[in-house]
C-alpha cells in the first residue's frame, strides 16, 4: 500500500493498515508427531471468537508385525469453557474443522483405548479473516486486506491437505513394508516347518520299523 | 518529518508486528519423571527454528526450582542437534543436514510427589522459519509486498512438497510391484519345496525298506 505525502488522510490510512495487519494473523503449528500411550493433550490458543479451527491427524502405527490393523484412537476438542466442541471416535486418521464459539485456550486430546503405543501425526491451524467487528469505530475495512487474508487461508488449507496426504502416505508405506516383511517371514517359516514335519514323519516311520519297537509285528 | 516518512515507518512497523504476531505455539503438559517427544519432518537443508519455555502461571513470581526441563533434539540418524539440561526456557536454530524426522524430547527430573508443568513449545521450519523481520528492515518493502512474497514462498514450498509426494508414490509403487513378484516367486518356490521334500521322503523310505529287506 502506497502512502503518498501531502494528504492529511494518509496518516489515518496507515494506522488502519497497522490495525488490520495486526488482525490478519494466522496461527498454526506444523505437522508434529506425538506418541500416544493413553491420553495426550495439546493446547492451542484461539485469539478471536468465530475463528475457523481446522486440522487433521493420522495415526501411524507402531510395529504391527503380528496383529491386524490398530482399531483407532479417539479425538476430542474441549473449549476453554469446558464443553466438548468436536469429537471423533475409533478412527485412524481424519480431518476436522469447526468454528470456535469463543476465544481462549482450546484442548485437543488424543485417547488411545488400547495398550499398544501409537504415533499420531497432527496439524492444527487457526485461521482468522478480518471483519468489521475487529476494527475500531473510525477505521475502514480495506477489501484488499480481506482478500489477502482469504488467499492466505486458501494457501494454508492446501498446505494442510498436503500434510494430511503426506502422513497418510507414510502410514500406507508402513503397512506395505510390514506386509512385505510378513510375506517373506511367513513363507520362509512355512518352508522350514514343512521340512521339519516331513523329517519328523520319516523319523517316526523309521522308529516303527526299528528292531527295538516291534520287529515281528509288521 | 512529513507525512510520507511517517506513513512508511508505520507500514514497516506494522509489517514487523504482523510477523511477530504470526507465530503461535503449542502447549503440552509434562509430568515430572516422564519424557515427551515431539517429532517433525524437516526437509533437507531447510532452516529450522525452535523456542521452548516452561509456562509460569504466577505472573511476577519466579518459577519454582523443580520446574526445569531437559531437552534434546536429534535427527532420525541419531545426530544430536541441540541439548540443554535443566533449563526453564531456551531456543535453538539449525539447518537440517539430514532429511527425515527430527525429534525434540523433553524430560522433567523426577520429584516426589510428581507434578505437572506446562511447556510452551514452538517449532518452525522451512517457509515459516524465514526471518521476515530482517527482510522488512533491510529494504523499504511495503507490508503488502512482504505478504505477497511470503505467499509466493509458500506456493513454492507447496510445489516442492508435491514433487516429494510424487517421488514417494513412485517408490511405494516400486515396493508394491516387488512385493507382488516376490509373492509369486515364493508361492512357486513353496510348490517346489513341498514336491522336493515329498520326493526326498519317498526316496529315503524306499532305500530304508530295501535295506530292511521289506520290499
Amino acid at each position: 500500500m502506497e502512502t503518498t505525502g501531502g494528504n492529511p488522510r494518509c496518516g489515518g490510512a496507515a494506522y488502519a493498515l497497522l490495525g488490520l495487519l495486526l488482525l490478519t494473523t494466522l496461527t498454526h503449528i506444523s505437522a508434529l508427531s506425538v506418541t500416544v500411550n493413553d491420553v495426550e493433550c495439546i493446547y492451542e490458543y484461539v485469539l478471536y471468537e468465530g475463528d475457523t479451527v481446522s486440522g487433521n491427524f493420522v495415526v501411524v502405527d507402531h510395529d504391527i508385525f503380528w496383529s491386524s490393523d490398530h482399531p483407532g484412537i479417539d479425538f476430542t476438542v474441549t473449549s476453554p469453557a469446558g464443553n466438548i466442541v468436536h469429537t471423533l471416535k475409533g478412527t485412524s486418521g481424519d480431518k476436522f474443522e469447526f468454528k470456535a464459539p469463543r476465544s481462549g485456550m482450546y484442548k485437543f486430546c488424543f485417547h488411545n483405548p488400547y495398550s499398544t503405543p501409537e504415533t499420531v501425526s497432527f496439524y492444527i491451524h487457526v485461521g482468522h479473516i478480518p471483519t468489521e467487528h475487529d476494527l475500531a469505530k473510525d477505521e475502514h475495512l480495506d477489501p484488499i486486506n480481506v482478500k489477502l487474508a482469504e488467499l492466505k487461508e486458501a494457501l494454508e488449507s492446501v498446505t494442510a491437505e498436503q500434510k494430511y496426504l503426506k502422513a497418510r502416505d507414510s502410514r500406507h508405506r508402513h503397512t506395505n513394508e510390514s506386509t512385505r516383511r510378513r510375506v517373506i517371514f511367513y513363507t520362509v517359516g512355512e518352508y522350514l516347518l514343512l521340512a521339519l514335519v516331513s523329517g519328523l514323519q520319516v523319523v517316526y516311520i523309521r522308529r516303527l520299523f526299528s528292531k527295538s519297537v516291534a520287529y515281528n509285528r509288521v | 518529518m512529513n507525512f510520507k516518512e511517517r506513513g512508511d515507518i508505520i507500514v514497516v512497523l506494522s509489517a514487523i508486528l504482523l510477523i511477530l504476531r504470526s507465530v503461535e505455539s503449542i502447549r503440552f503438559d509434562l509430568e515430572t519423571g516422564h519424557t515427551k517427544c515431539i517429532a517433525e519432518d524437516i526437509k533437507l537443508n531447510s532452516m529450522t527454528v525452535g523456542k521452548y519455555q516452561v509456562v509460569n502461571y504466577n505472573e511476577g513470581l519466579p518459577l519454582p526450582d523443580s520446574h526445569k526441563i531437559t531437552i534434546r533434539v536429534t535427527s532420525s540418524y541419531g545426530n544430536n542437534y541441540h541439548y540443554a539440561e535443566n533449563v526453564a526456557w531456551g531456543h535453538f536454530a539449525f539447518q537440517a543436514a539430514d532429511a527425515g524426522d527430527y525429534m525434540a524430547c523433553f524430560f522433567a527430573a523426577d520429584t516426589k510427589p510428581s507434578s505437572f508443568m506446562t511447556v510452551d513449545f514452538e517449532w518452525k521450519s522451512g517457509v515459516a522459519a524465514k526471518d521476515w523481520s530482517n527482510i522488512a528492515k533491510k529494504g523499504s518493502v511495503t507490508a503488502m509486498e512482504l505478504e505477497l512474497q511470503r505467499m509466493y514462498d509458500t506456493v513454492q514450498a507447496i510445489h516442492d512438497e508435491i514433487y516429494y509426494l510424487r517421488e514417494r508414490e513412485k517408490e511405494m509403487q516400486q515396493l508394491n510391484i516387488s512385493t507382488n513378484s516376490k509373492m509369486a516367486w515364493l508361492s512357486f518356490l513353496s510348490l517346489l519345496v513341498s514336491l522336493s521334500v515329498t520326493g526326498l521322503q519317498l526316496r529315503h523310505l524306499k532305500s530304508f525298506f530295501q535295506k530292511k529287506k521289506l520290499i
